[in-house]
């Protein structure tokens, strides 16, 4: 279970006010009602489309996984960030190093106003983030292009846009699904408190090598 | 997009991929000085000439050419430009062109510059990305440019001659940049 405190915040959108909530635990996960539009779509599946899988996430050591609601608590965004599972090649670096932002999804009609910086501010006041080397993969085939009527460049943009002022930038990797299209995106934010040791064993192990 | 980039080669070497700059003149003059001349033949223009590195540096900034550079050490190891017309039937092609060293090719430098330029491509709106190679002198290029998707869209027989005389093909290969859903 986490130990970190919960935070909250509120931003008036024209959909009425948005909570947002940190470290949400899953007693608290399951008082809210997930909103049915995450779920599958003609060209596009959810990341999650059961809240049961945030429960999950949230019971794991460290993890944040962290709210948007509406007025009438329905979860109507939300993010986890969590350590890379084993096997991952992210998981190499040092124990617990590394950290991802495995999801960060808001449904369709609440999009464009401002709910996934939200959701980012709140996953990233984790207490350790100075701490963790935070990454984020993007994958072009989890995008919903035709729900944004973006083009899988343009919504490559808007992740940057969107990572960028937290800290993240963007990395070459020669990890294979990563590479698989040269749209797909990995970013990362160096904690303050990482070593100069381990940043350059970051920069190995995304060409998949040891110092 | 971010730059300077790092990549670290399949020998362990690092790496810079980063923009041409108005300065790097005299470094590019000898980064071509060290190209052997076999390879150099195949060129479309005689790098050699002084005139012709101008030209390239005078491009920098220029909206129709980008240029790219991978230097070890603050020596250019690879050069990369993707062309454009900016008008008419073919303003959605890019054309490439990528030279490397050959102490740093089989290492994947090139596939790094390649992808880079793709994605300013990409970026820049292009469709498709057109690359011109000759059959039996620059084949690890074409492979390398078979394991991004490029195809060949047409072969022209005997179109390049080597300082002998031997006729060689050349073969034109296209890659589509999806705008939308990719092919995976």
């Amino acid at each position: 279970m986490n130990q970190a405190v919960s935070q909250d915040s509120r931003r008036t959108t024209p959909n009425g006010t948005t909570r947002f909530r940190s470290f949400c635990a899953p007693d608290e996960i399951r008082r809210y009602t997930f909103s049915p539009q995450f779920g599958a779509h003609a060209t596009y599946r959810s990341l999650y489309t059961k809240r049961e899988s945030l429960e999950k996430n949230a019971e794991k050591p460290d993890t944040n996984v962290s709210l948007a609601l509406s007025e009438d608590d329905l979860i109507i965004g939300f993010g986890v960030l969590a350590y890379p599972g084993h096997g991952e090649r992210w998981a190499e670096l040092q124990p617990q190093v590394m950290m991802e932002v495995k999801a960060i999804e808001v449904c369709r009609s609440w999009r464009s106003l401002g709910i996934a910086k939200g959701i980012l501010e709140m996953l990233l006041c984790h207490p350790l983030r100075e701490d963790k080397i935070i990454y984020m993969v993007g994958y072009s085939w989890t995008w919903d292009l035709d729900g944004t009527k973006k083009t899988a460049q343009q919504y490559r943009g808007m992740l940057i846009r969107l990572f960028e002022p937290f800290g993240f930038l963007e990395y070459q990797t020669n990890e294979p699904n990563i590479c698989l299209k040269p749209e797909n995106l990995f970013m990362g934010r160096v904690g303050s408190r990482i070593t100069p040791e381990t940043e350059k064993g970051f920069k190995w192990l995304r060409f998949g090598m040891t110092p | 997009m971010r730059y300077p980039k790092e990549v670290v080669l399949k020998d362990k070497t690092e790496a810079i991929i980063r923009p041409l700059e108005k300065t790097d003149e005299p470094k590019l003059l000898e980064f071509y000085a060290a190209i052997p001349e076999k390879d150099r033949w195949y060129m479309r223009h005689d790098v050699m000439e002084p005139a012709v590195v101008r030209m390239m540096i005078k491009a920098v900034g220029r909206g129709n050419v980008f240029s790219t550079l991978a230097t070890v050490d603050d020596d250019i190891v690879a050069h990369a430009s993707l062309l454009m017309r900016g008008f008419g039937s073919t303003r959605h092609v890019g054309r490439l062109r990528i030279t490397v060293l050959p102490e740093y090719r089989h290492k994947r430098l090139g596939t790094w510059v390649l992808l880079d330029l793709i994605q300013v491509a990409m970026d820049r709106g292009l469709n498709d990305i057109r690359a011109d190679f000759v059959i039996g002198i620059e084949d690890a290029a074409i492979e390398a440019a078979h394991k991004l998707d490029f195809f060949k869209v047409a072969v022209i027989p005997g179109y390049a001659k080597s300082p002998r005389g031997t006729r060689y093909d050349l073969q034109i290969m296209v890659k589509r940049l999806h705008r939308t859903w990719s092919d995976f």
